[in-house]
């Protein structure tokens, strides 16, 4: 059963046994797009943030849009792991490695976004030494750190029976492999020490992810600025999280399918899940950006309308439309009816997505500082290469991590999917007849307590 | 939760004597629980100069009331991890 298994997984070790010229290709644009950011970098780093498009009133611009935007995209390994782990969602099972890598890698570039806007990384020290948890910046700070070591973990641990599969499977990078399966052997207590710590942290990462971007939010709504200072930014920041995180995992999910030929891994009923699942927050965005803009119009406090016809019509109305286009429109054109090409039409609606999680980033983060309470003249913002340079890299950056990961380590759970094979159909079929009227309980299904 | 398997047959990595690979991972273990220590640290210097200053403690307080409490229980999950795989390793 297991050599048969083994032969029969064995396209998920070939991208780390074999490497072919698409990945050095890969790595060679994705190198060159780095190169034009940390050009920019340095020449911001060397003349200051005046080289960038950033002034009074305008003090943030793409770097907390992209801060913003990549840890929204973090939640795509808490949702789609942690979530459907808990809830014992079978079809989980080839697509909770990628969604955890996911988080791992946009959580480095996304806070790696704040140094940069710093200007001067040096200061990073006062946080350090001077922080004030008056601040909801340093909330931030402490939130994204605990987030991040969360993530890490909840990625190694369900990656050490598979790390041990390396070890003995594949001739290179044989300390690596030794050192970080920690001696994996899959004995009952190995098993048991695995199981329980891959619960707690399903159950642990999920408030931690939540309120990552509830202090995100509170960075903006904590200040009383126009169309920043709302009590909903919390929950709506989170609703936005998920819904890119989602769709990021859905690019990743096709890009690897077709790179590394895991079409019988990645079905399209997997895509047809997830497609549903990006329709309801689709729903739900649109809900909270509805509910988020009605009130304030309502209100029709002066200083806000200014932001709030700043973007409906204003200067920045071609952004705000683009996002109601590609947050709302066309997801709903394509998941609405998933009957046919299935997997096209969620990529679009995908790809459509993460355009539009990005803008819907800008257009809370520019205007309300083009337009603030203070009083200051009407900024404009205009990016400059730099800021181009540094948007084009970090994107880069994170699909070359990504990349690379998978060159070391199976970017689908080996022993998951064996242990949907082995396990997984039996006791989805106990659980099914728990669920039904007038069938007999399984042996080992919890005795009813209570009423 | 069902139970993992996987790694099947034990081989020596070769080169890597049972010792250094220990060590590495005692050390990885080590490395958490100084990362962790650190930023608990931090947090404890943040209320102590907060507190000096009469900057409001309460709020340094407070947050750090909820965060220590989680780097604590994440430490936990990565010792627990370690000493569970290690330790059956070398009662073995």
């Amino acid at each position: 059963m297991a050599d048969r298994a083994d032969t029969r997984d064995a396209v998920l070790l070939a991208p780390i046994e074999l490497t072919g010229r698409g990945f050095y290709l890969t790595v060679g644009l994705l190198s060159l797009l780095i190169l034009w950011g940390a050009i920019a970098y340095w020449t911001q780093f060397d003349e200051g943030l005046g080289v960038t498009g950033l002034h009074q009133p305008v003090s943030w611009g793409f770097y907390v849009t992209n801060f913003v935007f990549f840890i929204g995209i973090s939640h795509a390994g808490t949702l789609i792991s942690a979530i459907l782990r808990l809830s014992k969602a079978e079809w989980r099972r080839p697509i909770t490695r990628m969604a955890e890598v996911i988080t791992v890698m946009v959580l480095f570039i996304g806070a790696g976004q704040i140094l940069v806007d710093l200007g001067r990384p040096d200061r990073m020290l006062n946080i350090i030494r001077y922080g004030r948890y008056q601040s909801p910046l340093l909330w931030d700070a402490t939130s994204i750190s605990a987030y991040l070591t969360a993530s890490i973990v909840y990625l190694y641990i369900p990656m050490i029976p598979d790390i041990a599969i390396l070890r003995d499977r594949v001739g290179k990078r044989k300390l690596l492999y030794t050192v970080l399966a920690l001696g994996w052997q899959g004995t009952e207590h190995q098993q048991k020490v695995l199981n329980r710590a891959i619960a707690i942290m399903a159950v642990l990462v999920i408030p931690i992810a939540v309120s990552v971007h509830s202090v995100v939010s509170f960075v903006f709504s904590m200040t009383l600025q126009p169309m920043w200072h709302s009590t909903i930014f919390g929950p709506y920041f989170v609703v936005g999280a998920i819904f890119s995180g989602i769709a990021a995992l859905i690019v990743a999910m096709v890009a690897f399918r077709k790179a590394y030929g895991l079409h019988g891994y990645l079905k399209p009923i997997h895509f047809r899940y997830l497609g549903q699942l990006l329709l309801v927050m689709a729903l739900l965005w649109f809900y909270f950006t509805f509910a988020e803009y009605l009130t304030g119009y309502y209100g029709a406090e002066p200083e806000e309308m200014k932001v709030f016809q700043a973007k409906f019509s204003g200067p920045f109305w071609p952004f705000f439309w683009g996002m109601v286009l590609t947050n709302l429109i066309i997801p709903i054109l394509c998941l609405v009816r998933l009957g046919r090409r299935t997997i096209g039409k969620v990529l679009i609606a995908s790809l459509s997505v993460t355009v539009g999680m990005w803008l819907e980033r800008f257009i809370i983060v520019v205007p309300t500082l083009s337009n603030p309470r203070l009083p200051f003249g009407e900024g404009i913002y205009w990016p400059t290469w730099v800021e181009w340079g540094e948007l084009a890299g970090s994107f880069a950056l994170f699909a070359l991590f990504y990349v690379l990961f998978t060159k070391l380590f199976p970017v689908i759970s080996i022993w998951e999917i064996r242990e949907g094979r082995e396990v997984g159909l039996k006791e989805v079929e106990e659980r099914l007849l728990t669920y039904l009227p007038d069938t007999a309980e399984p042996r080992h299904a919890e005795p009813e307590r209570g009423w | 939760m069902p139970s993992p398997s996987g790694g099947g047959d034990v081989r020596r990595a070769p080169g890597a004597s049972d010792r250094t690979v220990r060590v590495i991972q005692w050390a990885m273990a080590g490395l958490a629980v100084l990362f962790i220590g650190g930023i608990i640290t931090w947090i404890t210097h943040l209320i102590r100069t907060a507190w000096r200053l009469g900057d409001v403690p309460s709020a340094s307080i407070g947050i750090s009331l909820v965060a220590i409490p989680v780097f604590l229980t994440l430490l936990g999950v990565i010792l627990y991890v370690f000493v569970g795989l290690l330790g059956d390793r070398s009662e073995r």
